[in-house]
């Protein structure tokens, strides 16, 4: 694994010598939208494994009462806000 | 998701959710003035609706309520076992089976006796984990024998099986009915091993627990009798109070029994009122009471501890259990004329 990233940047390090400069600020505006988007992925993967919880719990709340239904969605989609917090990453980039 | 996922978070919500229409202090208050007929009545506004209203044509007074009360813990306690998966069913079915036994128990009473299926039938509490199929054909079964063959499969088939021969010998009941026991106390910490945090440390301190209280309460019921029998044959092990030689030797003397279970850091705050009470020397019943509180409280305790995990439902099955059976105590107390005080110190309210 390292010795492939080594690897990697042996054969990069030359290309970046030779690159003029508004190629390199186009190749590292490249990185940071990639790293934007694994952020939000990231924030989506955890609010989604918090939602599967709580959405548990308000389906048999609401199997037993009818009138969750709607405190039920709204605990449901709590954990949603990460992801909104996150998509502000992608415009702080 | 994969086979051994639990669903923790479905169940608590809807064990919660039940666990509020219980009954309260004041509904306990209203029902002690009550004859069996207002009760039955008072029930059929209340969660018991559907079973008052199946079994009102069959039956009425206090077998009404005895046999709703039945059919609505049998329905819950079901619930319980379809709802939930992996884990959580394990260890909510270790509990359970303590209705398979005394079904089987019922069962194989009824049959010694000659009684009719019907009637064997309406005793059952099908709450555990044989299903119904099953329990009907151990109904219809002729002799224990063939009982014994039924249950051949399940996790009561071997210790069963070897108990009837000396059901055959004998033809006494108890070597089947302690085989039973047995078998239910064994199967509840298998496998658990002693972890030492998270919910399943508390559980497996919670059975223990519930195990200490049996032999505890068996104990001082043989040393108070004075009957001549074997403590070593009622010695159920798991527990951390007594070993089988200590219970032996305590049996014979009632007062040191009572300072073991006192000094033993382990219950003794939290029975120490009950402890005090057995101390001072009178009642046993009164004993039995408090030890079921305390476990009841203790299990309430463990659910707020941990409020996703198995000691939601587990404070929830007790605490329908009490119910149940402070309601049937209202009933038959009602039923043989005793006075409003003398019900009320039977029930356990918490």
């Amino acid at each position: 694994m390292e010795l492939e990233l080594v690897n990697a940047m042996a054969q990069v390090a030359p290309i970046l010598e030779t690159m003029t400069e508004e190629a390199a600020a186009e190749l590292a505006e490249g990185y940071a939208l990639a790293a934007a988007a694994i952020a939000v992925g990231l924030a989506a993967l955890g609010s989604g494994y918090a939602e599967r919880g709580i959405g548990a719990a308000a389906v048999g709340a609401i199997a037993e009462d009818r009138d969750m239904f709607v405190p039920g969605i709204v605990l449901t989609v709590l954990p949603e806000t990460l992801v909104i917090f996150a998509i502000v990453v992608i415009f702080l980039v | 998701m994969s086979a051994g996922a639990s669903n923790p978070e479905f169940v608590n919500a809807r064990v919660r959710s039940r666990r509020a229409s219980l009954f309260s202090e004041e509904d306990y208050r209203k029902l002690v003035r009550m004859g069996p007929s207002g009760i039955a009545r008072f029930m059929e506004e209340t969660e018991y609706e559907r079973e008052i209203n199946r079994l009102g044509t069959r039956f009425s007074g206090v077998d009404l309520i005895e046999y709703a009360l039945n059919r609505n813990l049998a329905k819950h306690f079901d619930d319980l076992l379809e709802w939930s998966e992996g884990r959580l069913y394990d260890l909510i079915a270790r509990y359970l089976r303590k209705f398979d036994v005394w079904n089987v128990k019922t069962v194989v009473r009824g049959i010694y006796t000659d009684a009719s299926p019907e009637e064997i039938s309406t005793d059952l509490v099908r709450a555990g984990e044989l299903d119904d199929a099953t329990l009907d054909r151990m109904v219809e079964a002729d002799s224990v024998e063939e009982v014994v063959e039924l249950l051949s499969g399940t996790v009561f088939g071997e210790p069963l099986k070897a108990a009837y021969e000396e059901y055959e010998t004998t033809g006494m009941l108890v070597p089947l009915e302690n085989a039973l026991d047995r078998a239910f106390y064994e199967l509840l910490l298998e496998d658990l091993g002693r972890p030492t945090e998270g919910p399943e440390a508390l559980y497996v301190e919670f059975l223990q627990a519930e195990i200490d209280f049996r032999n505890a309460r068996n104990a001082l019921r043989l040393a108070r009798s004075g009957a001549d029998l074997d403590p070593a044959e009622f010695y159920i092990d798991g527990g951390v109070l007594f070993d089988e030689a200590e219970l032996s030797r305590l049996v014979g003397d009632y007062d040191t029994l009572v300072e073991h279970i006192v000094e033993s850091g382990r219950y003794g705050d939290r029975l120490s009122a009950a402890l005090d009470r057995l101390q001072e020397a009178d009642s046993l019943i009164q004993f039995e009471h408090a030890i079921d509180e305390a476990l009841l409280e203790y299990a309430d305790t463990l659910s707020s501890v941990y409020p996703v995990s198995v000691s939601g439902v587990l404070s929830y099955v007790l605490a329908k259990e009490r119910e149940v059976e402070n309601i049937r105590a209202i009933a038959r107390g009602r039923e043989v004329g005793l006075t409003e005080a003398e019900i009320e110190d039977e029930l356990v309210i918490t």
